[in-house]
């Protein structure tokens, strides 16, 4: 791992009107690991995965990148750029499941001989050939979710972040996304998911941050609780206090 | 019975025939609201997007005010703007009164509020993840708007489809700043009011079997397409 | 893409560019809806047009609306008939080198029974005297019209205020007006040319007519070019000068509809003879 590879960002906070959500002091996202970030229900994930992506502005953030230290507003294009965030139940354009795919390719200049030529091997990949004139939103939504992902992967991003990718969803649904994730995840690129459920992990070598308070926390969730909630989680996990 | 069917078959029997009086007003209503719409149409949608999507003070303000120029009789609006280009007028320098030209002015105003609001409407309804996924796959902001407009062309496409329907059957805007001069500004609309006014209701009947087949035309291609957005869903 | 793009804001931007038209060949003339629906125009404009080069466009609005666009420097030209306002016209310094034209009349129509007992009069204020006791439907133009002007002048001739459900005011022009008197089996006052347009078609009668009272003449007057310096005036002066002259009163005086006479030359009161 690479010094000037690392992403880094630290002093980032976030209010909504009075209410402080986010007060972070440093989160580094080391490529080739899968970080699952853990939070109850309107802890702010979803708000910290779309800062990370650049498409929510923070009250104020340093990013580290290539050895730099930025504001995030100065890196905001670039993080739209190299950070890919995907919905927990993705969004499909309204076309084919092959425009779909290259969409990103094709806002970026991609010229079509080569588009064309990358999505096909993408579809392949994902197992997506047979439905590829269909209209994307005619698909199952485990297809979905695999097209989201290919759609991403095209793009060679530097971060995936995965906002709640398995929560309601059954255990073939949950196998198929743990596999590719495992199957995305090189040297050059960093992955983060977020779920709020404590208990499992469908990934042994995960980093486990958890978000309590605006704030994150290293570890198994059971382990690192501090705040006024401590008590009464203990009370929830049956711990005696 | 009588005083129906005669004219309608005489009317029939114009239109069939290519009788050129009729086909002029008929050409210049085309002429005039498709080149009213065709102007409006792109600035509007632009201004409906950005109170969509740019905070701004005052934004609910500006929607609701395009809300209540919805209602604005045709004929006031072509009041004002025969006051804006009459001679003794501001603008009367630029001799635009009485032209095909004024007549496309005053039905820009007229479909542009209508335009705006339901643009806004479609714009908004559209699903807020489609703008963050465009984003984050790479789209510059430029073109996530496109691409959103693409995802609402529906809705989009029945604002304009309502706009025109407005705008050709409209008669008070076309009347006070056309002066419906024979073979210049004289539009379907207000060839029915003199033909009528002048007891021809067989030319009447005539324009207005046009201006209904084209209301048809119009309602059928949205019903087709909004049976088409309810299957794709 | 970015190309595409600016190719076509581009021509969308000349698509919706302003013409801006300044023809000096067109003459542009305010005229009474009375004067369009008789049918006097259509015949002699032609004429007119061949012999002079210029293209006329007729705009027939109500005399109130006429002069008002004459006024605001709209046209170049008017053709009406309200003599007490055509003066005011001029007076104000709107118009200039005002011509009368021709004449023709006001006629009273109604009910074939003619319950008011209109057709015994003696004059016309005495006919709309009739209808007003005897409370009979009268439907007016209502729109400040040459034909509204003399209306109001008769009643006022009659020393009588008309008012009340029996008076119907409808705001407009000569034809529409007729359509509603005969649904309404009323009465009205008209110009002859607009009901010999429509007799054929109306259940009414003519009932009373050929009072000097009722005389209508027509006038054209040029829009003042001190005013308006780029008003067609050259334009408007070949037009009053052509319409005055033997040929136009000719053709005004040879103008039929249902082989009766319409309206009768006034500048020049016998073009045909030598």
């Amino acid at each position: 791992m690479n010094n000037d590879g690392q992403l880094c960002f630290s002093r980032l906070e976030k209010h909504y009107n009075t209410r402080h959500v986010l007060s972070i002091g440093r989160l580094a996202l080391v490529p080739g690991r899968i970080v699952h970030l853990t939070g109850r229900n309107g802890a702010g994930k979803t708000t910290l995965l779309k800062i990370l992506a650049g498409l929510e502005a923070p009250d104020c953030c340093d990013v580290l990148l290539d050895g730099c230290s930025r504001s995030w507003q100065a890196v905001r294009q670039r993080l739209r750029r190299d950070m890919v965030y995907l919905h927990q139940h993705p969004y499909m354009f309204d076309s084919t499941v092959a425009d779909n795919l290259g969409y990103g390719l094709r806002v970026t200049g991609v010229p079509r001989a080569r588009r064309r030529q990358v999505v096909a091997v993408m579809l392949e990949r994902m197992g997506l050939e047979h439905a590829a004139q269909r209209n994307a939103r005619t698909l199952s939504g485990g297809e979905q979710q695999r097209l989201a992902l290919g759609r991403a992967w095209l793009l060679q991003p530097r971060v995936l972040l995965l906002d709640e990718p398995t929560a309601n969803m059954d255990t073939g649904f949950r196998q198929q996304t743990w596999t590719l994730l495992q199957e995305m995840l090189n040297h050059e690129l960093a992955i983060m998911v977020s779920s709020h459920e404590l208990s499992e992990s469908e990934c042994p070598n995960c980093l486990n941050l958890h978000l309590q308070d605006g704030r994150l926390n290293a570890g198994p969730p059971s382990l690192h609780l501090v705040g006024q909630d401590r008590s009464r989680s203990q009370e929830v996990l049956g711990v005696k206090p | 019975m009588d005083s129906l069917l005669q004219p309608t078959q005489e009317a029939f029997h114009l239109l069939l025939t290519g009788d050129p009086d009729l086909w002029t007003i008929i050409s210049i209503s085309f002429r005039v609201s498709l080149k009213a719409i065709l102007c409006a149409t792109p600035f509007a949608l632009l201004l409906a997007f950005l109170l969509a999507y740019v905070p701004f003070p005052g934004r609910r303000l500006l929607v609701s005010v395009f809300e209540t120029l919805m209602a604005l009789p045709a004929v006031v609006v072509g009041l004002l703007i025969y006051l804006l280009l009459s001679r003794s007028g501001p603008l009367g320098d630029l001799r635009l009164l009485f032209t095909q030209t004024a007549m496309v002015i005053g039905q820009i105003v007229l479909c542009f509020p209508l335009l705006v609001a339901m643009g806004y409407a479609a714009i908004r309804s559209a699903d807020r993840r489609a703008w963050e996924t465009a984003l984050t796959l790479g789209a510059g902001r430029p073109r996530a708007m496109l691409t959103l407009i693409h995802e609402v062309r529906l809705g989009l496409l029945v604002a304009v489809i309502a706009g025109f329907g407005r705008i050709i059957s409209e008669i008070g805007t076309s009347m006070m700043v056309g002066g419906n001069i024979a073979g210049h500004t004289r539009n379907i609309p207000t060839a029915i009011a003199l033909e009528t006014s002048k007891g021809h209701f067989a030319e009447g009947i005539a324009l207005g079997i046009v201006l209904v087949t084209l209301a048809f035309g119009l309602n059928l291609i949205l019903n087709l397409l909004q049976r088409r957005e309810a299957q794709a869903v | 893409m970015k190309r595409t793009l600016q190719a076509l804001l581009l021509g969308w931007l000349c698509f919706c560019s302003l013409n801006v038209p300044a023809d000096p060949a067109v003459l542009r003339m305010a005229t009474t809806t009375s004067t369009e629906n008789s049918g006097l125009l259509k015949v002699i404009l032609p004429k007119f047009e061949a012999g002079s080069g210029l293209e006329v466009q007729v705009l027939a609005v109500g005399t109130g609306q006429a002069l008002r666009l004459g006024c605001n420097g709209d046209v170049d030209v008017v053709l009406v008939h309200a003599p007490a306002a055509e003066q005011k016209f001029v007076d104000d310094g709107c118009g200039v080198n005002r011509h009368p034209v021709m004449y023709n009349d006001f006629v009273i129509i109604g009910p074939p029974a003619d319950p008011a007992g209109v057709a015994q009069s003696k004059d016309a204020a005495g006919a709309l005297a009739r209808i007003a006791n005897s409370r009979s439907i009268f439907v007016s133009r209502g729109d400040d019209s040459g034909t509204n002007k003399k209306e109001l002048a008769l009643w006022q001739k009659a020393g009588i205020i008309p008012s009340g459900s029996w008076y119907r005011e409808a705001g407009q022009g000569m034809g529409k007006v007729l359509q509603i008197t005969a649904e309404l089996d009323g009465y009205t006052l008209t110009d002859r040319g607009t009901w010999l347009a429509y007799r054929a078609k109306s259940p009414l009668k003519i009932c009373f007519e050929k009072d000097p009272a009722l005389y209508n003449p027509y006038a054209v007057i040029a829009v003042n070019p001190k005013r308006y310096a780029d008003a067609n005036y050259t334009g408007a002066m070949t037009f009053i000068g052509w319409i005055t002259s033997r040929e136009g009163q000719q053709m005004i005086a040879d103008y039929r509809v249902d082989g009766q006479v319409l309206f009768t030359p006034l500048a020049i009161p016998n073009p045909g003879a030598p």
